[in-house]
């Protein structure tokens, strides 16, 4: 969980531009600026080149927080593996 | 020139709320009823006044998506200061010199908005609501028409943009313009996602308040659904956006399962979006109509607006000019042209602004003349239909926001290993248009292009880097525009 939660908060930093200790589990669009509409698209596209995975539109909309995010991160991960299995 | 109450553009919106006006907070589900919304109004003119602001002093309001920077904004405007409106997000980086700019003696922010940019350039903080004032407490404050009743900023996302110089006048006839166009009934309600401090997002607030309508402001559209959800259970009958917002709709949202049957019209500025695209959009909700617009900060919002019911026949056009306003198709010389040439757009009449404030060379390159330059070509058809070919060569347009290929090269040319930059726009499916980047280096051409994407603030979509070893220039030695363009 925590090189997950790492690669999570490397994809926040470098998509917004902020410094990754600024990320915490609980940190919502609200904390930060970049994180808008279109921060949302391209926070999703650098996690999904991270992690190899890909996200639906009922991916996009659960992913309200970190810990959120860390969530469906894992379950789409756990999909793979079970694929390659 | 004639000064009186009646002229000032908040007190006639005011006089016009019904039981319709309300402001929601979609986020929190707060709403505010319309007389709520007057007394707010009403409370915020008479606090910036007990502040020690006098007429005609500029306020800085930083605008989020909730009602309470609209009640400042408005308040500020019916008290007779100059509101001077920003985007929240942006005022942490660009608040300083916007408030230099603009040589605000007050700054205002919502609750819970830091600004400590604000503390350290010692103007005046005012945060958060004012009590409610009965509508009798304060009259409007007197003005003219031609009075400045509010500077908005031009849509430059970093750098300091330019603050238009928009009067009472020019907000009555741009809005009035826009109900009869829309055919804007007494109940309607908009569903806003875009602040009031970008004119687009300003028109669509402005017309519904005046038609006694009501604004519904929702901050979660990095949540599409969400928005979507609320439109229905607010009973939202308008949805605004940028071409971005529509594409994310498209791609992005569960709009083929959640209908928006309520909704009586989609409205879309800021830039081109793709013919398919509204094609979509417009299947999804048969029963609303699609309005296609163009406008500019300096017009004070609107135009021109494709009529819905010609989508059909003029796909792909911004539609006929408001019914106030005259364009014309200019050369370079500043011939007027044929229908069917393509030259710059300009336009004339009671919704163009007067310029920039403080900054009279700008002014005279815009407005001068009489007509304002807008920096657009386009053609127009036989039947009078502008459709623009492309913006002058000096801007691109990421997610509806203008940035200039001079500020981009700026920034990049200054990253170490980078000896020169010429940047051009490329077609891009979510953010409109995206960088196109060119770089003579001096590094590694791995290392640099690395650099260079780090270094590129987050709100730039940058669809490529490429090293070349040398930049097209013109016989001037400036950047070869459209060589460059032909490169991405």
């Amino acid at each position: 969980m925590e090189e997950l939660l790492a690669k999570v908060k490397a994809a926040f930093s470098s998509t917004f531009d902020i410094d990754s200790q600024a990320i915490t589990l609980e940190s919502t669009p609200s904390d930060i600026p970049a994180w808008d509409s279109m921060g949302h698209v391209e926070l999703a596209s650098s996690l999904e080149s991270a992690f190899e995975v890909s996200f639906d539109v009922d991916d996009l909309m659960a992913m309200e927080n970190v810990q959120e995010i860390c969530r469906v991160v894992q379950s789409k991960l756990a999909k793979v593996q079970g694929a390659c299995v | 020139m004639r000064v009186s109450s009646g002229s000032n553009f908040a007190g006639r919106l005011l006089r016009r709320l019904g039981e319709n006006s309300h402001l929601v907070d979609a986020a929190t589900g707060q709403t505010l009823s319309g007389e709520e919304v007057s007394g707010l109004i009403i409370g915020f003119a008479t606090g910036f006044l007990s502040a020690g602001l006098q007429t005609g002093d500029r306020v800085l309001i930083s605008c989020g998506l909730s009602p309470a920077s609209t009640l400042a904004y408005l308040g500020a405007m019916y008290a007779g200061l100059v509101p001077v409106l920003a985007d929240e997000r942006t005022l942490a980086t660009s608040g300083d010199t916007l408030l230099t700019r603009a040589r605000a003696k007050a700054v205002w922010v919502d609750k819970g908005v830091r600004c400590d940019w604000a503390r350290k350039n010692g103007v005046a903080q005012i945060e958060g609501s004012f009590d409610p004032r009965p509508a009798d407490s304060l009259r409007p404050a007197p003005c003219a028409e031609e009075d400045l009743a509010v500077l908005m900023p031009t849509s430059g996302s970093t750098g300091v943009p330019r603050l238009v110089m928009v009067s009472h006048g020019n907000l009555s006839a741009n809005t009035e313009a826009i109900v009869r166009n829309q055919r804007l009934g007494t109940d309607e309600k908009a569903m806003l996602i875009m602040p009031v401090s970008y004119c687009f997002g300003a028109s669509v607030m402005h017309s519904h308040l005046y038609q006694g309508g009501g604004v519904v402001f929702d901050s979660r559209f990095m949540f599409p659904d969400k928005v979507l959800h609320a439109i229905n259970r607010y009973g939202c009958t308008t949805f605004a956006g940028v071409p971005a917002v529509y594409n994310i709709l498209l791609r992005r949202s569960n709009i083929r399962s959640i209908p928006v049957l309520g909704l009586r019209r989609f409205l879309q500025a800021g830039g081109a979006l793709a013919p398919e695209g509204v094609k979509e959009i417009s299947d999804f909700a048969p029963t609303a109509e699609f309005f296609v617009m163009y406008g500019q900060t300096e017009a004070t919002a609107r135009i021109s607006s494709l009529p819905p019911d010609r989508l059909g026949q003029k796909l792909g056009s911004v539609g006929l000019p408001m019914d106030n306003l005259v364009i014309r198709i200019v050369d370079d010389e500043g011939r007027e042209l044929a229908a069917g040439q393509t030259g710059e757009v300009q336009v004339r009449g009671p919704s163009v602004c007067s310029g920039y404030f403080d900054d009279p060379e700008a002014t005279e390159r815009k407005f001068g003349g009489g007509w304002l330059k807008t920096g657009d070509f386009a053609c127009r058809d036989e039947d009078g239909y502008l459709w623009i070919k492309g913006r002058t060569s000096e801007f691109i347009k990421m997610r509806g926001v203008r940035v200039s290929f001079g500020e981009v090269e700026g920034k990049v040319a200054a990253i170490p290993g980078v000896c020169e930059c010429a940047a051009t726009a490329t077609q891009h499916p979510e953010a409109g248009e995206a960088l196109a980047l060119f770089i003579v280096a001096d590094d590694a051409a791995n290392i640099v292009v690395e650099k260079v994407r780090r270094a590129l603030p987050a709100q730039w979509t940058c669809a490529s880097v490429r090293v070349v070893p040398e930049l097209p220039k013109t016989e001037n030695g400036k950047i070869a525009r459209s060589q460059l363009r032909m490169m991405a």
